[in-house]
This record gives structure tokens, C-alpha cells and sequence, in this order.
């Protein structure tokens, strides 16, 4: 029970920003789900490190939603893979978590580097 | 189940070689970057995280999951069931008994009160009667009321009239002729029905409903007749057929499935109605009257409707030129028409009886919500573990729920099966009560109900001890090696009352039981008044057209009568329109004299049953002559017109206790215009209608007096006839015989149909036959299952109890000490649950006051018995767990544990 309820509140806490990236990496190409990881923590700089028990949940409610789509593949070193591929759908669902994100950004940004009222002219 | 289960666990493989491929390349790449295989694996591994946990998690996603939960938790419950057999038994054949009795019983409400009618928006349709003085006039409206209503009603769309064509017609076909019902309908009834007809046209209509007079030819058939007597011609259009011996032109048949008037039986075909000179005065025993029909204009109310009609009533009324007639029609009473359907008798009886049945539904629930609430604490340990290793209490619910769901899934399989066996049994009861004139077989709407029954049950008998077992401490269940006292207790309490409730119900079940029991045995003791015994009856439809122009008397009836008085071994037969009790044809006689004074109109007031009946009929039935005489074979059509009259004849008559003889001589009618019959005999009462009702006022003539020029020739002789037997011969060996004699005097005479005189007597009361068995069989399972109950209980008590029990005996308490702390507890039971239900079965049994004869509905006689019957029982089973009391070995019982 518990152990189900950690990975539950990550998925959680994650879940907005989390499907984002993932979409994001699948504009890219389609990968499979260690493409993904790999994929992510390279364009970090190292930093990013996905949770695989995050990962595949939001995968899979990913292609439920009609988001991405998913293939069996091989890949160049001959292992069978699922490969997720974005959708229309998809990138739409990308567009308006982007601008969502960007928005939010903003805002925190705004509130966050105020400076003291009446100093700026 | 088994699809979903095969791509469920494609789905699950698919995943798991997902993830192994997601491992496989991060191994690999460990192993390129120079770890070893062992060492790449076991990082893999951790950086990945809890496989089994994460799969677990992502096919919650997926939506499925709880079919999966369901799968296992059915599979689970099933390997439980089949592990207590006696358990999985007793529950699911309370609960067949249950959903059988009630899927039985609706099979039968959804044909009478809920079929669906062929008519479009069916609910506009409305039937208006005339009311007045003597209530509602049932024989129909003269065309010049209706047309009145028409002009005037706003409320009203349209208005269609028909009449039932009183006698059975037979249609030729080529394998001969064929009875069929031929109503009279105005041109506008199926369009005002919205139903067109299927192949040709419908009757060319005048604007006041009626046909055009070139139209009296033609006539529509049903779909029924189109395929069984013109075998679907489709050219049977514009084709010259014979009804009746006329010839008819078909211009029209109508689809499947379409029927009016719908308590018809006989196959359909239609006639138009014409409009004649009869039809412009409004003249008793002259004028045609008619059934009206309307639709109502859309948005309009019934209320509203027949409040505008009542309005305008008056105004037709004052066109009666008799105020006597006059006052027979001031009123106006609107029905809907699929209300007119169902007399409102029949339909509070089938409700009782209805709810007879979900009442033994409800026993089956409260007896098996009982048995699951033992279940559950008897795996009071096994949940408290489950529990501790994380099952959510939503989880152990569940289960519970599956448990109830299987039980009464199988239960209602069983149930559909002794639904069927049910109908077959009481067939003959509930389609002729009923008038159900079609197979009855549970269709779609039942298989729907016992559905929802199915999943109703399920929750009533398993939600509640899921819900106690779910907030059973976990800590406590885990410690005690078996159920806690204190919960123990709690759960017998609840189980008590749980059996109170059964026996409250049974006994309400057990009253009517009961009633209708008093009421059949107060039936078959009434004194009728005549002999039923060694009498058999042909039913006879009368073709009479073919006799036109002769006379019926002598050229049919007569020698039919002469030839069957003399087949071997018959003692005596008569002809007469219906016998006694049977109430398939009946004349009325009503006085036709005008006249002011009191007594006139009480004589006006008089309906009189009018029979015409054979010399032979005393030595038929063996009835008793108050005074005079009664018709003898010198009453002849020379002879002076005689009648006979009962003794609520003349007490209607003359309004009083006069001398029966008084009425003698009397000139009551005439048989011509120069033939005055005259009384020369008064019967004592018998029971000619029914069973259950006084004799009613009766007037009887002489069949051999009747002759073509006689009034009411058509009426008396041409619709239907009785011949009555009086033979010592088995009905087996004579009915061949009689049939072969009918068929000798006229072909279509072969098709009569026979019974018995005391058949006759069963079927009238019939209905309370029905319900009597019915309630038998309920009541019955009723009492079975409670008695298991207190059974069940008393038994989980001793069982329960042993440890003490012994300790009792050990510390020298007598067995029979031991015995009554058992019956105690049975005697508690059974005296709170007859007192419950006692006050409930005086609300109850109301219900079936329709049903009861010669005995109130609160018979306290009855009442007594059915208690005593309950509490005895109830007693009797529950010596055995108190005798295996009183037999506890000490020190076997102290040594447990």
C-alpha cells in the first residue's frame, strides 16, 4: 500500500511538466521508453533523471489519451523495442502545455524577481 | 469474461517485454562501457526500480483493471462456495425460490398491465361511456350522441366507433369455413389508431367517421387470417369471399402484430360500419349503439377531456325523448383505453398476488443476508489477515460483493428455471384468469427484471456483512483464535431480528394462505341449488346463417335434442343458451313499458338474466320448483306462450316478501305481437352467475315454443347454445359420440368445444383457485425457509455456545434446564415475529379482499390457526439444536481448546 502511494505522489506532482517533456523528446523521432530517459537526461546536461516508475504509467495514459502512438520495432542492436510515436493530437496537447508552461513561467518569474514598488521608474 | 481475460493478459505480456527490453538496452549499455554483466545487471536493476510494483501501477492506467479484480475475486468465491457446499446450497436455493416466485409472477403483470399497444402514442387513446342512474352504460352510444361530441368537443382529435358483433362468424376459405371475429368498425378506426393497413386500403370515409354506403361489401383482414386461412395470397386483394354466407370483397389486410379490439380472441377480420335510418332516432332496442374510441388532442388531459364532455352531456341528454332514458345518460366517464383493458378487479388481484411473490423474494434476501453475516464472521481471521498484508477495506467489500453477485447469479439461473415450471403448472389459471391469449413465456423485459433483481439480491445480502467485516478491527481478529464473544453476540442479535423479519413475512404470506383457503372450502360448500355431477356440456357456436329462412327450432334444435336423448346410456339432455355458472354468452331482459308510477320504474329498473331453455332441463339438473309448474312437452309453438321466473324474480317485481304464487298468471312480455307469455312457474334460488353471488332475478322460456316470428328468436337462438347430458357414460366414451352427433346436424357444430359440469363449477372460481395455489406454493417456500433460518441460527448458537454449555452441565445444570435456554430464544423469535406479523398481515390481507368469500379479511380464526401452524413449526425445528444442547458432553466441550 505504501510503497504504491510514493510512486503515485510522484506521478502526481510530476504528471503536467512529465508528459510535456515526453511529448517534447517524441517531436524529435519516435523512441522507446529508455530512448526516452536517455534522451532526457542528455539534454539536460546529466541533471534530468526520469523515474522509470513515472515513465512508463505516464506512457501508457499518454497513448490512452490518443497522444502518441505505440509500434514494436527493432533497433540498430537488434532488440525488439516499443516504439512511441506523437500524434496530431499530440502536438496539439504539446502546443497548449507549452504556452501553459511559458505562462506559468512568466507569472513566477514576474512574482519572483519583483523588485520593491516605487523604486522602479 | 474469457475475451477480455485473453487480451488482458496479452496486454500484460506486452508490458512485461517492454520493460525487459527497456533493461536489456540500459544492461548493454553498462556492459559497453566496461561493467560486467553481473555488475551491469544488478544497476540496471536498482536505477529501474520495483518491476512487478511499476507494471502494477501503469496497468492501472489502462481502466481494466478492476475486470481483472473481478475475474479473480469470481474464481476466488467460487473455489470458496464450492468449499462449504451446504452454504453455497442453502443460500442459492433460498434465492431461486425467491427470484423463480417473482420472475413468474411479473412474466404474467408485464402481458396483462404493461404490454405495449400496436397503436401509435396509444396513451391519447380514450374509451367514452355514457353514464347516468344505473351507472355506466356498457352496450354503447347511439351514433347521433357521438356525433354531438364530435361538433362540439374541442379536447377530442377524432372519433372512431365500433360494435362487437355479438355472435361468432365464419369465413369460408378453401379447406372450409373457419370461426372469426367480425366487429363492425367506422371507417376512420385505424387511421385514428395510426395503423395503416399492410397491403390495399383502408375503408372510404365519410366526415363523420362513418363508411360510404358503396363500401358494405368489402371488408379487411387481419394478418392472421391473410396466412392461415388465404396462405399469405398476395393476391388476395379485390377477391369475392364468403362470410356468413354473404359474399365480401377483401379490400385491405392489416400488418402483423395488429388487433382490435384487443380482448377478442378469435382471428380478426373488419367490417365497415354504415349508417342507417336506425342510426337517426334514438330509440330503445332500434337504435345500433356503438363502442366509442377517440384520441385526445395533444397537451390535453384526460381530466380535461371529460370535464368538456360532461359539459356538453346535458344537452344530449335532453334529446331522449323518454325520461327514463333520459336519466341513464347524463354523465360522461373517460377511460384510457389501455385502462379499459384490465378491469380494475383483476388487476388489484394480480398486484396482490405480485406482490405475494416479492415478498418471498424479500424472505430470500433478509435468510440469506443472515447465512453471509455468519460467513463473514466465521472468516472474521482470514479477513483480519488479509487486511495485514494491505488489502483496503474497499477491497475486502468487493469480494463480498462477488460473492452475493455469483451466489444469485446462479440463483437466478435456478430462478428462471422454476419460473418456467411455475407457468407451465399454473398455465390453464393464469391465461384464463387473466385472459392472456397468447403463449406465455418469459421474454425479454422479464430476463431484464430478473437481471436487476439479480444484482438487487446480491447487494441486499451481501453488502451489509461486508461492511461489518471490513470495519472489524484488524488487531482483535488477528489476536482471538476464533470470533470474539462480544462480536458474536452483536451478530446473533442482528441475525435474530434478521429471522424475526422472516417469520413477520412468512406469516403474512401464511394469512393469505390461509383466507383463500376458508374461502375455496366455503365455495365448494355452497348450496347451488342444482345437480353438477354426470353432466357433460357441448359449447356450441351457432352458424345461423345458414339456417336463414327456416326455422332453427325445428329444423336443428329438435331432432339435435330427440337423436342425443336417445344414445345409449344417457339419461336425460336439454339444450339451453348457457348453462349455470357459465358465463360465456348471456341474454338480458329488461321491461320495455313507459310508465311514471313507483313501481313502473322499479320495473324498468329490473335487468333479468333471459334464458331459453328445453322441457328437459329439470330432469338435467335436478333443481327444486318453488310453485306452479315447469315447461313440459305440451308446451309447443301452439300452444300458449309460457314463461318460468326465480324467486329473486319476483322479489324484484314486486319489491318485497309477496307469496311467490302471486306472480302467476302474470303477462310479464310477449313472445309476438299477439302472443303474451304467461308465468307458470316460480324456481327456487340457485347460484346461476356465480358461485360467490345470490341468485340474480331470471326469466326462462321454452326453446319449442320459440318460432321465426318470436321477438327475440335471433337473440335466443341464433348465437349460442348449450347441450347439457345427464349420463352415467365417462366424458371420454361420450364426447366422441356427441361430437360425431353435432357434426351430423350441422358441420361447423364439430368444433364445440366440451366440458364438464363440474368443471364449469371449478373454473368459477378460478381466480380464487388460483390465488389459493399460488399463495400455497409461496406461503410454503415462505415457511420452509424461515423454519431453516431459526434452524440455522439456533444451531450457530449452540455450536457457538458449546464451551459454556458443557461448563453449565459440569457445574450441574439439568438437560432440561440447558434444553429451555435453547427454546427460549426460538420461543422469543417466534413470539416478537408473528406479533410483527400479525399487525402486518392486517394491513395485508385488504389486498385480497377481492378474492375472499363468506369470511373477513382480518378472520381471526384464520388468523390464530396460521400462527399456531408457524410458532408450532418454528418450535419443532428447534428441538433439534436444543436436544444437541442438552446432549453436550462436558468434557468433551471443556476439553476444546
Amino acid at each position: 500500500m505504501i510503497g504504491r502511494n510514493r510512486y503515485k505522489n510522484r506521478i502526481e506532482l510530476l504528471q503536467g511538466t512529465l508528459d510535456m517533456l515526453i511529448l517534447q523528446t517524441l517531436q524529435w523521432g519516435p523512441h522507446h521508453g529508455y530512448g526516452i530517459v536517455q534522451a532526457l537526461r542528455g539534454n539536460s546536461g546529466d541533471v534530468l533523471q526520469i523515474e522509470t516508475g513515472s515513465l512508463y504509467p505516464a506512457l501508457h495514459r499518454l497513448e490512452r489519451q490518443s497522444w502518441v502512438r505505440s509500434e514494436w520495432k527493432q533497433t540498430e542492436s537488434n532488440q525488439r523495442a516499443k516504439y512511441y510515436r506523437i500524434t496530431a493530437a499530440g502536438k496539439k496537447q504539446l502546443a497548449s502545455d507549452l504556452s501553459r508552461w511559458q505562462q506559468m513561467v512568466d507569472i513566477i518569474g514576474a512574482v519572483m524577481h519583483r523588485t520593491p514598488e516605487g523604486e522602479e521608474a | 469474461m474469457s475475451f477480455f481475460a485473453r487480451s488482458f493478459s496479452r496486454r500484460k505480456a506486452d508490458l512485461d517485454e517492454e520493460i525487459q527490453a527497456h533493461l536489456q538496452m540500459d544492461i548493454q549499455e553498462r556492459q559497453d562501457r566496461g561493467q560486467s554483466a553481473k555488475q551491469a545487471r544488478a544497476a540496471a536493476m536498482r536505477e529501474f526500480g520495483n518491476v512487478p510494483l511499476i507494471e502494477d501501477v501503469t496497468r492501472g492506467t489502462w481502466g481494466s483493471l478492476w475486470l481483472e479484480r473481478i475475474g479473480h475475486d469470481l474464481r476466488y468465491v467460487f473455489r470458496q462456495l464450492t468449499r462449504s457446499p451446504i452454504f453455497a446450497i442453502t443460500v442459492t436455493a433460498t434465492l431461486a425460490l425467491g427470484l423463480g416466485a417473482t420472475a413468474a409472477m411479473f412474466t404474467v403483470v408485464d402481458r396483462v398491465l404493461l404490454r405495449p399497444l400496436p397503436y401509435r402514442d396509444a396513451h391519447q387513446l380514450v374509451e367514452i361511456k355514457e353514464s347516468g342512474k344505473r351507472g355506466t352504460v356498457s352496450f354503447g352510444t347511439p351514433f347521433l350522441d357521438l356525433q354531438q361530441w364530435r361538433q362540439r368537443s374541442h379536447s377530442l382529435k377524432e372519433i372512431a366507433f365500433y360494435s362487437w358483433n355479438k355472435h361468432v362468424s365464419f369465413l369460408d376459405g378453401k379447406t372450409g369455413s373457419t370461426q372469426v371475429n367480425a366487429p363492425q368498425v367506422s371507417a376512420n378506426l385505424f387511421a385514428l389508431l395510426g395503423v395503416h393497413p399492410a397491403m390495399g386500403r383502408n375503408f372510404e370515409s365519410q366526415s363523420d367517421g362513418s363508411a360510404l354506403s358503396g363500401e358494405a361489401h368489402t371488408l379487411i383482414l387481419s394478418d392472421p387470417v391473410w396466412r392461415t386461412i388465404y396462405g399469405a395470397d398476395p393476391n388476395v386483394l379485390n377477391k369475392a369471399v364468403k362470410l356468413n354466407g354473404e359474399s365480401y370483397i377483401v379490400i385491405g389486410v392489416m400488418p402483423r402484430g395488429f388487433a382490435f379490439p384487443l380482448n377478442g380472441a378469435a382471428p380478426l377480420v373488419w367490417l365497415p360500419t354504415i349508417i342507417g335510418d336506425n342510426d337517426t332516432v334514438r330509440t330503445r332496442n332500434i337504435t345500433p349503439n356503438y363502442q366509442v374510441i377517440a384520441r385526445l388532442n395533444p397537451n390535453v388531459t384526460l381530466r380535461t377531456a371529460e370535464s368538456e364532455l360532461r359539459a356538453i352531456q346535458p344537452d344530449v341528454a335532453k334529446e331522449y325523448a323518454d325520461p327514463y332514458d333520459r336519466d341513464l345518460v347524463t354523465s360522461i366517464q373517460l377511460q384510457r383505453y389501455e385502462d379499459s383493458l384490465v378491469e380494475t378487479d383483476l388487476r388489484k388481484a394480480l398486484l396482490a398476488l405480485f406482490g405475494a411473490s416479492a415478498v418471498l423474494w424479500l424472505i430470500a434476501c433478509v435468510n440469506s443476508t443472515s447465512l453471509m453475516l455468519a460467513r463473514a464472521t466465521a472468516k472474521q481471521r482470514e479477513i483480519a489477515v488479509r487486511g495485514a498484508l494491505g488489502a483496503s477495506r474497499w477491497r475486502i467489500v468487493q469480494q463480498f460483493a462477488a460473492e452475493g453477485l455469483l451466489v444469485s447469479a446462479i440463483a437466478s439461473a435456478l430462478g428462471l428455471g422454476l419460473a418456467t415450471l411455475m407457468i407451465k403448472f399454473f398455465e390453464h389459471g393464469l391465461t384464463s384468469q387473466f385472459h392472456i391469449h397468447e403463449k406465455l413465456t418469459a421474454n425479454t423485459s422479464v430476463i431484464g427484471m430478473l437481471v436487476a433483481l439479480t444484482v438487487v439480491s446480491a447487494l441486499l445480502c451481501s453488502i451489509w456483512p461486508a461492511i461489518v467485516a471490513a470495519k472489524a478491527p484488524i488487531e482483535s481478529g488477528l489476536r482471538q483464535g476464533g470470533p470474539q464473544s462480544s462480536s458474536g453476540a452483536a451478530q446473533y442479535r442482528t441475525r435474530a431480528s434478521l429471522v424475526v423479519i422472516q417469520i413477520a413475512m412468512s406469516l403474512v404470506l401464511l394469512v393469505g394462505c390461509g383466507l383463500l383457503l376458508r374461502t375455496i372450502y366455503a365455495l365448494r360448500h355452497v348450496t347451488l341449488g342444482f345437480r353438477t355431477d354426470h353432466i357433460i356440456i357441448a359449447n356450441m357456436t351457432i352458424p345461423a346463417y345458414k339456417f336463414a329462412g327456416q326455422n332453427m327450432t325445428t329444423e336443428l334444435y329438435q331432432p339435435l335434442v330427440d337423436r342425443v336423448n336417445h344414445m345409449p346410456g344417457v339419461q336425460a339432455a336439454v339444450l339451453m343458451n348457457a348453462v349455470p355458472l357459465e358465463n360465456t354468452f348471456k341474454l338480458q331482459f329488461t321491461f320495455g313499458v313507459a310508465g311514471t308510477s313507483a313501481a313502473d320504474v322499479r320495473r324498468r329498473d329490473l335487468v333479468a338474466q333471459f334464458r331459453a331453455v328445453g322441457p328437459e332441463m329439470q330432469r338435467v339438473f335436478a333443481f327444486r320448483m318453488l310453485k306452479g309448474r315447469f315447461f313440459n312437452e305440451g308446451d309447443t309453438a301452439s300452444t300458449q306462450a309460457v314463461a318460468v321466473v326465480n324467486r329473486a324474480f319476483v322479489k324484484a317485481y314486486f319489491d318485497g316478501d309477496e307469496p311467490p304464487e302471486k306472480i302467476l298468471g302474470e303477462n310479464l312480455f310477449s313472445f309476438s305481437n299477439d302472443k303474451r307469455a304467461v308465468v307458470i312457474g316460480v324456481l327456487d334460488d340457485e347460484r346461476q352467475v356465480s358461485i360467490a353471488k345470490q341468485s340474480q332475478p331470471e326469466i326462462e322460456v321454452a326453446i319449442p315454443q320459440i318460432t321465426p316470428g318470436t321477438g327475440f328468436y335471433k337473440g335466443a337462438e341464433g348465437m349460442a347454445m348449450d347441450l347439457a347430458v345427464r349420463t352415467d357414460r365417462s366424458p371420454s366414451s361420450i364426447v366422441p359420440e356427441m361430437r360425431e352427433m353435432l357434426r351430423h346436424a350441422s358441420p361447423e357444430l364439430s368444433d364445440s368445444t366440451f366440458t364438464t359440469m363440474d368443471q364449469v363449477v371449478e373454473d368459477s372460481y378460478g381466480s380464487q383457485q388460483l390465488a389459493a395455489r399460488l399463495l400455497i406454493v409461496f406461503g410454503g417456500s415462505a415457511l420452509l425457509v424461515c423454519i431453516t433460518g431459526i434452524y440455522g441460527l439456533l444451531a450457530y448458537l449452540v455450536a457457538h455456545r458449546t464451551k459454556e454449555l458443557g461448563l453449565r452441565i459440569a457445574l450441574g445444570a439439568r438437560r432440561g434446564d440447558v434444553m429451555w435456554l435453547v427454546l427460549r430464544q426460538a420461543g422469543w423469535m417466534l413470539l416478537s415475529g408473528s406479533t410483527l406479523g400479525l399487525v402486518l398481515a392486517y394491513v395485508t390481507s385488504l389486498l385480497l379482499r377481492t378474492f375472499l368469500y363468506n369470511i373477513t379479511a382480518h378472520d381471526p380464526w384464520t388468523m390464530a390457526a396460521v400462527t399456531l401452524l408457524l410458532v408450532g413449526g418454528g418450535l419443532a425445528v428447534s428441538c433439534v439444536p436444543a436436544r444437541r444442547a442438552a446432549t453436550v458432553d462436558p468434557m468433551e466441550a471443556l476439553r476444546t481448546e
